[in-house]
């Protein structure tokens, strides 16, 4: 693409990206006479007489319970909220790391905090034990820095931030969580490495349902979730290596699976993510919580903004407005620091983080989609097309993305696994049929804004399984989350009934 | 009487005092002086942040801290957060009780610039207002403390006549690394934002020198870092980014003068005991706990 048509999108994405600006002048104020320098005031004589009062103070405690608080844990290690804790904070800060703090039915209006290593977290029952932050609070369960935490068997809904948050953790684990209508985040893993997020539901936030970002290398799993009508139904910015996202449902969001790179955060670029085994369907819902993002990607299935070395193999692909996979760039206005050059795509966050920004930082950067290999996926339905690629600030057929084995009926460009086969050379016209990417971006001007998602309507969850013996099973430590999935064993899932 | 409600009571009587004491300090003082920061380049989620994003909750002419109790007296002022604050500077129920138009409900603290102006004077509104919480440079983030309740302070110099440093005021677009000494024009899809950085270090006694600054200075970068002696208590770095839709910077102005007086002020009416618990969890342990884009 010309360097013309690159403005021009670049203009595009932006425009798309702002939303509507506002120009609603409010009257004219009078002339400014006062300032903030310091003025000699006639002494302030009014003073603000104490106040006795009781009036009540939220704490974050649960306001279910009257339970006797306990100071000292049990010691078989497993602590009972509420019988032997009123709050799962109290239990929590009680716990010694190997600790199960178990939680029976209820609504807890708790934001916790974890601290201590090692800990595990677990309802009795899923559905019943209800962490909910009446739209008030801001995380449910937010584990910070503390190592091999596991949070599982929980319901976490209505908070201003996150259901489940882990910041900088080495080791975590979200099992059989069900997340909903989160003003984020569903399950939200930052700065952290070794985890799991297994078995779970996310619903209704506005960017995504389950993310993982910030981490190089992340060896990390997510495996058998459901994420359906937020923003995204996954997002990862900055993040990969030996990050698998497998076996897993992405539907009606407004788009399905969105690894992506930016600046804005560090260990840029996205790269070496592998999307496989997945049923991605119907991400065009119009009526989802969205942040900007996410009105720009609508209707896409798999979309990679800037994602590099990715494998996106074996998943089911259906329904989408735009396209089911597409490897796009993404135009960062406002960069952070220059484009790392591709031997520094190795380079890892703990490198990374200690690196200066570069002393001259460009007004933007275009993060490009290259090296990516896209394979065996089952894609159909896509009003655009199936597969698509494009390049804008390098000629598309230079980004080294390869094409193969895919069960397909259309591509931008035309025949594209002819135009770029992972299995030796390329031959054919890479003009015939592009995606137009300008085209179909002009659309998110009249995307459908994105809804409130405190009041967003959504669907009843599905029926969701408990964990196994919730009651009886022994406590889990996240200390030995080791990624190792073997790609070849995994087939296209299946299209669902109905 | 539940501790709260006497901490409460504590922060009143504290609060009246200072801004007793204050009254009879010298207006000398324009700025909280020290060697400033150096500006924060490059990506979130390298150094140890909380964050709240707000949206505009009212325009007054009012401000409690440098004209307290005197209603309509101030320049316009664009308030962040609580929705309760005027001139009263009264750290009272009234102010703990009020709603905010935080995205952080338990930050009920008041953040507050004066309005920007376009050629024609009319008032642009701004988009939202981000406050990140920061370790100061050279800092150690386990030393950081909360600020008192009912503290108050200004960032950035309102009677400047000259380019202030950009270390403490400047503006760029959207969140991007590049800063400037005056608006420019930035492209469709980004935003205008006004960046204040407020001081970090505190003498430890009291919660207000009206508009001087005496109380506050900022850590210094080429002081080996930390607080200097005679503040010595080193504070969350605030950093507010107020962003406004790209508009044509053309004869953009402040309405406290020229573009060059940008500042800004803040009090502290946060939910105590979870500003006290963010400072714990985030700084304290050097976490980052929130981006923003």
């Amino acid at each position: 693409m010309n360097r013309k048509l690159a403005v021009a999108l670049a203009a595009v994405i932006t425009l798309a990206a702002c939303g509507s600006s506002s120009d609603d002048a409010a009257p004219a104020t009078d002339a400014a006479v006062e300032t903030d320098a310091p003025v000699e005031t006639d002494a302030p004589v009014e003073t603000d007489a104490p106040v006795e009062t009781d009036a009540p103070v939220e704490t974050e405690a649960p306001v279910e319970t009257e339970a006797p608080v306990e100071t000292d844990p049990p010691s078989d290690g497993i602590l009972h909220v509420p019988e032997d804790f009123a709050a799962i904070q109290d239990a929590v800060d009680a716990a010694a790391p190997g600790d199960l703090i178990l939680v029976s039915p209820g609504t807890y209006n708790e934001a916790v905090n974890v601290v201590t290593d090692e800990i595990t977290i677990r309802g009795t029952d899923r559905a019943g034990v209800v962490l909910d932050g009446e739209f008030e609070l801001d995380n449910g369960v937010r584990v910070l820095g503390a190592k091999g935490v596991v949070v599982e068997n929980l319901t976490a809904q209505n908070y201003t931030s996150n259901g489940v948050f882990f910041t900088s953790s080495v080791g975590y684990r979200a099992s059989y969580i069900t997340a909903i209508r989160n003003g984020d985040y569903g399950v939200y893993a930052f700065d952290s490495i070794n985890g799991q997020i297994d078995n779970s539901y996310g619903a209704g936030s506005p960017d995504a349902g389950f993310y993982i970002g910030q981490c190089f290398p992340c060896d990390s799993l997510i495996n058998n979730v459901i994420s359906e009508h937020n923003g995204l139904g996954y997002s990862g910015t900055n993040s990969g290596g030996n990050l698998v996202i497998m076996n897993s449902t992405f539907r009606n969001n407004r788009a399905g699976v969105v690894p992506n790179s930016g600046s804005y955060e560090l260990c840029y670029p996205e790269r070496d993510t592998t999307v496989v085994g997945n049923i991605v369907h119907s991400n065009n819902q119009a009526d989802t919580p969205a942040i900007d993002v996410a009105l720009l990607a609508m209707g896409n299935g798999i979309v990679a903004p800037g994602g590099i070395d990715n494998l996106i193999t074996k998943n089911l692909v259906f329904d989408h407005d735009k396209t089911g996979i597409a490897l796009v760039p993404f135009l960062e206005e406002g960069a952070n620091d220059d484009l790392p050059t591709p031997d520094e795509w190795e380079i890892g966050c703990a490198e990374q983080r200690e690196e200066p920004p570069a002393d001259e930082i460009p007004e933007s950067l275009l993060w490009e989609a290259q090296n990516n290999s896209v394979t065996l996926n089952v894609v159909s339905d896509s009003r655009v097309a199936d597969i698509a690629v494009e390049g804008v600030s390098m000629a598309t057929e230079e980004l080294g993305n390869c094409f193969g084995g895919n069960t397909i009926t259309n591509t931008a460009p035309a025949n594209l696994e002819s135009l770029a086969p992972c299995d030796g050379e390329g031959s054919g016209d890479w003009t015939v049929g592009v995606l137009n990417v300008l085209g179909w971006l002009i659309d998110v001007e009249n995307a459908p804004p994105s809804i409130d998602y405190q009041i967003a309507e959504l669907p009843d969850p599905p029926e969701l399984e408990n964990m196994p013996d919730a009651e009886t099973a022994p406590a889990v430590p996240a200390t030995n989350i080791v990624v190792d999935i073997d790609v070849d064993a995994i087939d296209v899932p299946a299209a669902p009934a109905g | 009487m539940g501790w709260a409600g006497r901490r409460r009571i504590i922060g009143a009587l504290v609060a009246a005092s200072a801004l007793l004491a204050a009254c009879g300090s010298s207006a000398a003082e324009t700025n909280a002086g020290g060697d400033p920061d150096p500006e924060r380049r490059g990506p979130q989620g390298r150094v140890a942040q909380f964050v709240v994003e707000c949206e505009l909750s009212h325009l007054a002419y009012d401000d409690p801290i440098v004209l307290p109790w005197q209603a309509g007296k101030s320049h316009l002022h664009m308030f962040f957060g609580n929705r309760a604050v005027n001139s009263d500077p009264g750290y009272n129920e009234r102010m703990l009780s009020a709603e905010t138009s935080c995205d952080q409900r338990r930050d009920t603290a008041s953040y507050w610039a004066p309005a920007l102006l376009n050629a024609e004077g009319n008032v642009i509104e701004p988009l939202k207002m981000s406050a990140y919480y920061r370790p100061g440079h050279g800092v150690d983030p386990a030393e950081v403390v909360p600020y008192p309740e009912g503290f108050m302070m200004v960032g950035g110099d309102s009677t400047a006549q000259k380019t202030q440093s950009s270390d403490i005021v400047a503006w760029s677009c959207g969140t991007g690394a590049a800063r400037n000494d005056a608006p420019t024009q930035c492209p469709d899809g980004t935003s205008l934002r006004l960046i204040i950085v407020f001081p970090d270090c505190w003498d430890g006694e009291r919660l207000t020198t009206f508009g001087a600054s005496a109380h506050v200075r900022y850590s210094s970068f080429d002081n080996e870092g930390g607080c200097p002696e005679a503040h010595p208590v080193p504070l969350p770095q605030l950093t507010i980014g107020i962003d406004y839709p790209p508009v044509d910077p053309t004869g953009l102005s402040l309405a406290s003068g020229d573009i060059t007086t940008g500042h800004a002020d803040f009090w502290n009416v946060w939910d105590q005991a979870k500003l006290e618990g963010e400072v714990a969890m985030c700084i304290n342990r050097d976490l980052v706990c929130g981006v923003t884009s």
